[in-house]
């Protein structure tokens, strides 16, 4: 086990510095000349000129490289070259509400999505299934920004009971902190659910169908164990593979969902930093969100093995 | 009839492609300008400001955006405003400015007894030190603004006096922007370039903290000179850069005050009892730039294009002759912005520019007859560049129906801003979209973009009679010799037909109810030095 991990740890460090070049050469690629977003309204060319000589845009690429890995190394992320905050204490204070967000969301779709999924394979051919399965339906067909904007409406003007946007720290005020991330989390967890729903439904209907629940039910065990510690427990590596590549996508669904509730998370961070090809903010947010992207792979590598023993990481015995 | 016909296909279009945006006809209830309102409001409590975009860095020397102006009008007061009629105020400074005869010498004398938000006091050096870093600092958004200062120094405690290369008219106007804030010499020294991280000026309120991309707070200043008119605790800006999002919240009541709402979520607001409505005509405007001569970039000397567009007048006069301003407004904005012709607002104070009902209407038999007269190719192939916000996308379909009328194939490119920028300064285009935000003195609407080689001349316009002037417009001080002067460049302008102006927008500010005291002006700033809740 030890040695799986420090392998992908290995793995993990040299595709993080590839991901490094390509996202600053991707970002460099991009149409556009940050000097002249950030001038805005007011450029001249001796403006510009300052500008670029200030932020180091004149410089060969390499070098520009070099002094942005050097920086990271040390964890100088840099400045913003729009707002001037450190882009370490923008990265600090999105992070969080990100995070948090995915997490709601996560939590949402394994307790609707599993629950759901189990009741359509459990009831399948009756009422609840077709419940289920519509449910679904509708969970993965609503654009986000669609059902953000109806949510507000009908849980924060016409029945107040969540507000509308904005970010408070759960450490902050844990109620005003849950009024304010509830509605986020139904947004960007309901396709996740839906999705979690329809694969826990397949996988338990395989698994209800094997020889040894059919074993387990010989053996005179109640339906609740049959279904809990037998046919779950095996569908879930299934689910567990599922929700380990959806948590990506929901970091980066997050961006549209962080723009409707105004959460100042990743997403919003990220879109920001486009619009204003503010390279410095980007380059880390990226290489951030790659980092993230290659942790939740091993963690589910790892998760694999605590939920099926059969499966030993890097082949050990 | 023919009128009619690019009318409905315009309505068409816009409600094609708007989706269900309902596009009501009157707008009667908003056509008047309510700038403030005078209900007594009671002491304490908070305001939170939403902003349509994150401001960029609360530094005044290097800030460049309208929602920053709007964060500085809380905690950074300048030397000059303008009042509610657009006339300039001292404000910092204890009366307008003393000029010499020549014009060269510009004297100005600060309040006494002002005291930064950091508790040190403000004085003639401050000033100075404020200027000259203004005009100095690499970076500096300022620069241009403050080049003709050759020199500024305190001849007494609270008098500096001003040494110019030439007569500057515009500078009282510029010192009513950010030029003329000035910032703690002791937070300059202190925090250096980090000043953005920690401003310090004298305002209402004063700075606490930014969180990029979620809020900006301020709270009330003990130090301000006049801080028994504040009555408000403090103020917290949020950029809500979606217009739907940000109604959503003023409803909710998480919001108090929205700043720059668009036309169609005005409409809806109008809907609100608890909701209300500050406007005022603005200082900038809206149209189309044509590329004339730009094949080399900013700041170089115009060129030849071979485009019929670039190469005869009459294509582009023909081209402005087939668009219907009026139109515009009515199918784009609902009848709530105005339709402009020249650069300069009618509503400035210093020199009115053309009323709206003086702009040529739409003639399209006159426009087939020049293109017949140029000898061109009918249909003229021309594409538009345009910016890939809704608003833009609509005028541009409508643009895009009225010119085909009249013999001109306008397809439409959106493009994203940075990318746009980068474009159009380089001169990569026909036909773009292009707007200002205004300024208190007409120069700032015309040197920059008309003159030969002008720091924002993304068309290639070079003519000698415009950049004569410009320059005369500069350095004139009798007011009515500069609306003369201002008068003969618009029509001059017009007669280029390089920039085509088509629309001035309003400030519209959306408020609650029980919100008193906001002054919304004509440079576009929410004003919350005397706001509070009502009693």
């Amino acid at each position: 086990m030890t040695k799986y991990l420090l392998t992908r740890l290995r793995q993990s460090l040299i595709t993080l510095f590839l991901v490094s070049i390509v996202v600053f050469a991707g970002i460099r690629a991009l149409p556009g000349d940050p000097a002249l977003a950030l001038a805005g309204e007011e450029r001249s060319p001796e403006a510009l000129a300052a500008i670029r000589a200030s932020y180091g845009l004149d410089d060969n690429v390499v070098v520009q490289y070099g002094r942005f890995i050097g920086h990271a190394l040390t964890g100088d992320l840099g400045n913003s070259s729009r707002t001037g905050l450190p882009v370490a204490d923008a990265i600090g204070q999105a992070l969080p509400v990100t995070l948090e967000l995915a997490a709601l969301s996560l939590l949402l779709a394994i307790v609707v999505g599993i629950g759901a999924g189990v009741v359509a394979a459990v009831r399948r051919g009756k009422p609840e299934e077709w419940l289920a399965n519509a449910v679904a339906l509708v969970g993965l067909s609503i654009p986000t920004f669609w059902l953000g904007i109806v949510l507000v409406l009908g849980f924060a003007i016409a029945l107040p009971v969540f507000a509308a946007s904005g970010y408070v720290p759960f450490g902050t005020d844990p109620v005003d902190n849950l009024r304010r991330m509830v509605l986020p989390a139904i947004v960007l967890g309901s396709g996740l659910a839906a999705v979690v729903m329809r694969q826990t439904r397949a996988a338990m209907l395989d698994s209800l169908s094997a020889d040894y629940v059919r074993t387990a039910r010989a053996k005179g065990l109640s339906q609740g164990s049959v279904v809990g510690g037998h046919a779950l427990r095996n569908s879930l590596v299934t689910v567990v593979t599922v929700l380990g590549l959806q948590l990506g996508h929901l970091i980066s669904g997050a961006v549209v969902t962080e723009q409707i509730f105004v959460l100042p998370g990743f997403g919003k961070l990220t879109i920001d930093a486009v619009f204003t090809r503010d390279y410095a903010t980007l380059q880390a947010v990226v290489l951030c969100t790659s980092a993230a992207y290659i942790l939740i792979n091993l963690l589910v590598d790892v998760v694999y093995s605590v939920i099926d023993p059969r499966i030993r990481l890097g082949g050990a015995r | 009839m023919r009128r009619k016909t690019v009318a409905l296909v315009a309505v068409a279009l816009v409600s094609f492609t708007s989706g269900c945006t309902s596009l009501q006809s009157s707008a009667t209830e908003v056509g008047g300008v309510r700038k403030t309102d005078d209900r007594s409001v009671r002491d304490g409590g908070t305001l939170t400001v939403a902003l349509n975009s994150d401001p960029d860095k609360l530094d005044p020397t290097l800030a460049q955006t309208l929602v920053g102006r709007t964060v500085f009008a809380g905690m950074c007061e300048k030397l000059y405003d303008i009042d509610e009629d657009g006339t300039v105020v001292p404000q910092l400074a204890a009366s307008l400015p003393a000029v010499s005869d020549d014009g060269r010498t510009v004297t100005l004398t600060v309040r006494p007894g002002l005291k930064f938000s950091d508790g040190t006091p403000l004085d003639a050096q401050a000033v100075v030190t404020s200027l000259l870093r203004h005009r100095d600092l690499p970076g500096s958004a300022r620069g241009t603004e403050l080049a003709p200062v050759r020199k500024a120094e305190a001849v007494g405690p609270l008098t500096v006096r001003m040494t110019l290369d030439h007569a500057y008219v515009p500078l009282t106007g510029v010192l009513a922007d950010r030029a003329g804030m000035v910032m703690s010499p002791a937070a300059l020294e202190k925090y250096g370039k980090n000043f953005t991280n920690h401003p310090s000026c004298v305002g209402p309120f004063r700075f606490v903290e930014r969180v990029g991309g979620d809020r900006i707070v301020l709270e009330k200043d003990p130090n301000y000179y006049d801080a028994d008119r504040v009555h408000l605790d403090g103020v917290v800006y949020k950029p809500i850069p979606d217009g739907n999002v940000r109604l959503a919240n003023l409803r909710s009541g998480d919001l108090q005050v929205g700043d720059q709402m668009g036309p169609v979520d005005v409409r809806s607001a109008l809907t609100e009892p608890e909701l209300q409505l500050f406007n005022s005509p603005s200082l900038g405007y809206q149209g189309i730039g044509l590329n004339v001569g730009n094949v080399k970039g900013l700041g170089q000397k115009p060129g030849k294009i071979d485009t019929p567009i670039a190469r005869d007048v009459r294509v582009r006069e023909a081209f402005e002759l087939a668009i219907d301003r009026d139109l515009i407004n009515e199918v784009v904005f609902q009848g709530m912005y105005e339709p402009a012709c020249g650069p300069i607002s009618p509503q400035s104070a210093i020199a009115p520019g053309v009323e709206p009902e003086d702009c040529p209407g739409r003639d399209v038999d006159r426009a087939k007859k020049l293109l017949k007269e140029a000898g061109v190719k009918t249909p003229v192939k021309i594409e538009l560049k345009t910016s890939t916000t809704p608003e833009q996308g609509r005028v541009g379909q409508v643009l895009q129906a009225m010119v085909k009328e009249a013999g001109f194939d306008l397809s439409l490119r959106p493009t994203e801003y940075a990318t746009m920028l980068a474009e159009t300064d380089a001169g990569d285009y026909d036909v773009f979209t292009s707007g200002w935000s205004g300024r208190l003195d007409p120069d700032g609407n015309v040197s920059n973009f008309l003159k030969t080689a002008g720091a924002m001349n993304a068309y290639g316009l070079g003519d000698p009679e415009i950049d004569k002037l410009i320059a005369e417009g500069r350095s004139v001080a009798d007011p009515a010799r500069r609306t003369e002067i201002y008068d003969a460049l618009t029509r001059r302008v017009q007669a280029a037909h390089a920039l085509i102006y088509l629309y001035r927008q309003k400030n519209y500010v959306v408020a609650s109810k029980d919100v008193a005291g906001i002054q919304v002006y004509g440079d576009g700033l929410v004003r919350l030095k005397n706001a509070g809740y009502t009693r």
